[in-house]
């Protein structure tokens, strides 16, 4: 303990240096800043290492690290990807915009993240229409599903929230900048909500002896919301540890999800906010909505205990540990060993129409980076056509109609029926609002379901609160809302 | 009235240590062994399941019986299957980081809290205060700005970067817990020892350090944990090369159905530093010298 | 006998550790200097992590500003007006403030009862501190996980032995406001007893033996021993103990994201959720510097009280 003198002093000199570097402002300077305004130079020099900043499970990086060594091979660059999950990967991403950082070249964004993002990205328009840019693979806009690319990569820089006009005909770069909006990224993983089933529950004989006998119907996979609540009910037989279905009813942005397509399916504004940025979801079709989502937990009794503090997490334990004979979920599933049974996969069921929810990631080009040429290459190589076609080898969730015609078609049956049902999905399915705060509008709403579905406030009530809190959030983030 | 052997004046070491004179009732170690064991079952299910074969792992009535795999404990290690960075690089980080701080913290606490217990210093009250309202400072807002600032600095993703933030996190425990321990050695010490002509610099190497073993130590234990374990600071301010495991952890914390072989494994292997750590300096804590040995 | 004791507290008793009240007759003029510069690398250091952020915070709760749009404005206290009249802020605060206080006199409590036997050389002792040490240094976050899958009440173990035993089964610990706060303090308590018990064992550690020696000597009963001479001198680190574990509590986060994220409703809504959702999920930067500031003006006003109520004899050179 007596050398603790020369350390001592040692870490005197580093924090002396250290504070006077801080105090004198004197910066080595952040490395090779381009100026973002400059054009991009489609012959920069080749760089040996490009960094991206990537997500984990959420939108399934295993399947992009499997493609990591046919990047090299093919571009002679090394991809060096950083994965972080959700809450860190969104802290992780704004704080390296925030510093203006040039690390990460290429960096994925989750849709609602976008609106505040957006001056930060490098704007494709341009790239896309320069030859020279696209010689490593094809960019090809008009193959990407239409409600995906629009709903997750286009944006108006001056009003981040507006939604661009035609969702429907594929995108067209001259009408995208015509109507004032640009492309920020492009999209890779297009996760909807869908409905899984336990197959094997619904071929097997007795099953299907006993329904018939129980209800006088045939047990089929339920298209609508009745047929749902009743089929839950035929299956949930708490002593043998089996329910019906499960709901993600614990607190988080997860709950909203559930409850917007709900919503949708009720005929209600699926996107929880209008256009105009009136509170949609407060309205006859949300208080129905609701009130339904919670009948299932409280009144029908078809979820498994400890639903109202659930999450993706318990919801997909549930289902794979064949606690549930149904689920709705946003990835395909994998059943535990000890369960012999089968997945089949179907769209969510209506009420008066479908919404389900749906969203996707995509990979943008850091503004501030150094490498924003090689950049762009990179990630439209990595959502081509192919390289998405090979990706679902791991389950990749494509963006791309090309892909969703080829995968449906495969050999493996059910790889090709949740493709299917996954494409399906997609073409109904609604998104989210484009807010700078949507996370605290999310959490606010998320609370009013919980709240119902613990049955502490009645439906209309919990989402009364939430209305007056949701408004003040948007007014102090800036908006005007109406009425 | 029981009748107690009457010490001799000059007190044998033994007396300093707690109240031996009457063992706690058997009842009392009772008690304090259950709680001990309870606390244990959380740890129990962390390493059983990090042994667990995949499909088990949720079964019930928990299998106690199976047959132990070390799979995971490599997955971990290695890297891949959707997490970037092998735990060996993380771990290594994470040993750099939290020597280091500690470190720093003890290299700069001992000083400062005996420069705080003196009572000529006029100051110390003032500046005792300071140093526990650094403490108040709550992270989430503090790690803005330094971000913003290491990065303009050109500092991010390197050892510094968190060490510095990781004393300074600690060491407001560290004084204090160092100075209360430099107020308990009689005066009568370092008076003699100045009186013989030693400098205040002697008297603090020679004579109150020794001492302070056992609370040297126990800062030790404590700033070392709270270093290991810090998690927003190095997510922030790191991005591969200086990654720590606590970042690294949460790659296993998926939305989509936990890998609990996985995420117990990595966590068992991100305690086990630390357990094997306390063990080492455990010895330290109760080991001190007597202050009846200078009479 | 007794009365002896409580009538007559000798010399040795005194918190006051004896020759810091005697005036520096021999210090030399250089003397001075000696104290500063030992405090000089700690000062710097800390100032160098605080005073920055301190000024870009309380600028930032001026203005409006998010974190990537610097187009702010100045806005005078408006951060501060709009959180001092939001319900919400004050529910937030209001079930903080009785989260720390039942966490921290749980942990306070029974650091106190494990210290005590644990502190002495018995190898039993050094076996008890290494186990007492394990739950402190298990990662927050995965203990919040481990936690909640214990308590699952559909494959946890928690459900499963507690109906084994007999006892009340299938409760949704984390569905319910009452068994949710049951279940945060209880791991919070699980992870923190350890520090509050340890600087309590390095407290017992560095007291002077004399005097019990002499308490001994006098014929006093254990507990006469603890609460008459223990105790007493144990004060300078209980009150350690205390506040900084009052610290930290307030700035507990982890758990209450991973278990409960606020809920059930907004039951477990704690004061730092709030601030991460702001600063750190839709990085209202000026909105999140007032919530902060605010809190650290109420821990500022919070701890000297703490450190008094522990009695005037907290600090050691208190008279």
């Amino acid at each position: 303990m007596t050398d603790t003198s020369i350390s001592r002093r040692g870490f005197l000199g580093a924090a002396l240096a250290l504070s006077a570097a801080a105090a004198t402002g004197c910066t080595p300077g952040v490395k090779g800043a381009s100026s973002s305004g400059a054009s991009v130079d489609a012959n920069a020099s080749k760089p040996a290492q490009l960094h991206m900043l990537y997500a984990t499970a959420e939108a399934n990086s295993a399947a992009v690290q499997a493609l990591l060594p046919a990047f090299k091979d093919k571009f002679g660059i090394e991809l060096v990807m950083d994965t972080q999950p959700y809450d860190a990967l969104q802290q992780k991403v704004f704080s390296e915009f925030a510093s203006q950082s040039t690390y990460y070249d290429i960096v994925i964004v989750d849709t609602p993240w976008a609106p505040a993002l957006v001056a930060q990205l490098e704007p494709l328009s341009q790239h896309i229409g320069n030859s020279a840019l696209n010689d490593m693979a094809d960019v090809d806009v008009k193959d990407f599903i239409p409600k995906v690319f629009y709903d997750t990569a286009v944006y108006n820089a001056g009003d981040p929230i507006k939604h661009f006009p035609d969702e429907a005909s594929p995108a067209d770069v001259a009408a995208i900048t015509g109507a004032g909006f640009d492309i920020y990224g492009l999209p890779l993983q297009a996760n909807a909500q869908i409905m899984a089933y336990r197959k094997d529950l619904f071929t097997d004989s007795g099953e299907l002896a006993g329904f018939k006998s129980k209800t006088g119907k045939d047990l089929a996979v339920p298209k609508t919301w009745d047929e749902f609540v009743t089929v839950s009910q035929y299956f949930t037989r708490p002593d043998k540890k089996l329910y019906g279905t499960t709901v993600m009813a614990g607190v988080g942005d997860w709950a909203t999800d559930d409850f917007k397509s709900m919503l949708a399916a009720y005929g209600g504004q699926g996107r929880l906010i209008g256009d105009d940025l009136s509170l949609a979801f407060k309205s006859p079709e949300g208080t129905a909505a609701l009130q339904r989502y919670v009948d299932l937990i409280n009144k029908y009794k078809v979820t498994p205990p400890g639903s109202t503090a659930a999450s993706w997490d318990e919801a997909a334990s549930l289902f794979d540990s064949g606690t549930t004979a149904l689920t709705m979920n946003y990835h395909a599933l994998e059943l535990d060993d000890a369960v012999k049974g089968e997945i089949g996969y179907a769209v969510v069921p209506q009420e008066k129409t479908r919404g389900p929810h749906f969203g996707t990631w995509m990979l943008s080009v850091n503004k501030y980076g150094g490498n924003r040429a090689w950049a762009y290459r990179a990630i439209t190589w990595l959502t081509a056509s192919q390289q998405q076609l090979t990706m679902t080898g791991k389950q990749l969730h494509p963006s791309r109609t090309s892909v969703y015609k080829q995968v449906t078609s495969a050999q493996n049956k059910s790889e090709a029926e949740f493709y299917r049902v996954l494409g399906d999905s997609l073409a109904v399915g609604v998104g989210r609002a484009r807010l700078t705060n949507y996370t605290e509008v999310s959490a606010a709403i998320a609370k009013a379901v919980n709240s119902a579905a613990t049955g502490s406030a009645a439906p209309d009530a919990a989402l009364n609160t939430a209305a007056d809190q949701v408004r003040k959030l948007l007014t102090d983030a800036g908006y005007k809302v109406p009425g | 009235m029981a009748t107690v052997t009457a010490a001799p004046v000059t007190t044998p070491p033994s007396v300093r240590k707690g109240p031996r004179a009457k063992p706690l009732p058997v009842i009392g170690r009772i008690a304090v062994w259950i709680y001990l064991l309870l606390c244990m079952v959380p740890l129990v299910f962390m390493v059983a399941t990090s042994f667990k074969p995949s499909g088990i792992a949720k079964q019930l009535p928990p299998a106690w019986i199976f047959k132990p795999t070390f799979s995971h404990y490599v997955q971990v290690l290695q890297g891949g299957s959707g997490t970037s960075v092998g735990f060996d690089r993380l771990l290594f980080n994470s040993a750099a980081v939290t020597i280091g701080s500690t470190l720093l913290t003890i290299a700069l606490a001992v000083p400062a809290a005996y420069a705080l217990s003196l009572r000529a210093f006029r100051p110390r009250k003032g500046l005792s205060s300071w140093i526990l309202s650094t403490y108040m400072f709550p992270p989430i807002v503090a790690v803005i700005p330094i971000f913003i600032y290491a990065g303009k600095l050109g500092l991010i993703d390197t050892y510094p970067v968190l060490i510095v933030p990781y004393a300074a996190f600690n060491l407001p425990i560290a004084v204090w817990i160092l100075r209360s321990s430099i107020l308990q050695i009689p005066y009568e010490i370092q008076e003699s020892a100045m009186v013989d002509g030693a400098s205040r610099w002697m008297v603090l190497r020679k004579i109150i350090l020794p001492l302070l073993t056992p609370s040297i130590a126990t800062v030790a234990i404590l700033s070392a944990i709270l270093s290991w374990n810090e998690f927003l600071f190095a997510l922030s301010l790191t991005r591969a090369a200086a990654k720590t495991a606590p970042v690294g952890i949460q790659e296993f914390t998926g939305m989509f159905g936990t890998d609990w072989g996985n995420l117990t494994a990595a966590a068992t292997i991100i305690a086990a530093p630390i357990v094997i750590m306390t063990l080492i300096l455990r010895r330290r804590i109760v080991s001190g010298m007597t202050f009846g040995a200078v009479k | 006998m007794t009365d002896t004791l409580a009538a007559k507290p000798s010399p040795t008793v005194t918190e006051k550790p004896e020759g810091y009240g005697l005036r520096p007759r021999r210090e030399r003029k250089g003397e001075t200097l000696v104290p500063w510069v030992l405090m000089t690398p700690t000062l710097v250091l800390l100032a160098l992590m605080t005073i920055m952020p301190t000024i870009y915070l309380l600028r930032a709760s001026v203005r409006n500003d998010t974190l990537l749009n610097t187009n702010g404005r100045f806005v005078g206290l408006a951060n501060y007006s709009n959180a001092l009249t939001d319900p919400t802020f004050w529910h937030s605060l209001l079930i903080t403030i009785g989260f720390v206080v039942v966490a921290v006199a749980l942990e306070m409590l029974l650091g106190m009862a494990l210290s005590l036997p644990l502190a002495g050389e018995r190898l039993s002792s050094t076996w008890g501190t290494t186990l007492l040490l394990l739950p402190f240094a298990i990662t927050p976050v995965v203990s919040a996980m481990i936690f909640k899958e214990l308590l699952n009440p559909n494959y946890g173990w928690v459900d499963y032995y507690l109906g084994q035993l007999g006892l009340p089964a299938h409760i949704e610990w984390l569905s319910h406001p009452t068994t949710a706060w049951i279940a945060l303090i209880g791991l919070d308590v699980w992870q923190w007893t350890p520090f509050v018990a340890l600087i309590l064992i390095a407290g017992l550690q560095s007291l002077p033996g004399e005097p019990r020696e002499a308490a001994a000597i006098d014929g006093a009963s254990t507990w006469q021993m603890f609460w008459h001479v223990t105790l007493p001198q144990l004060k300078p680190f209980i009150a350690i103990a205390l506040v900084l574990r009052t610290i930290q509590a307030f700035k507990t986060f982890d758990y209450f994201k991973v278990m409960t994220g606020g809920g059930p409703g907004d039951s477990t809504e704690i004061l730092n959720l709030a601030i991460y959702r702001i600063a750190l999920q839709s990085f209202r930067i000026g909105a999140a510097a007032a919530i902060a500031i605010l809190l650290l003006i109420l821990l500022s006003l919070l701890v000297p009280a703490l450190l008094r109520g522990v009695g005037r004899n907290a600090d050691p050179e208190e008279a």
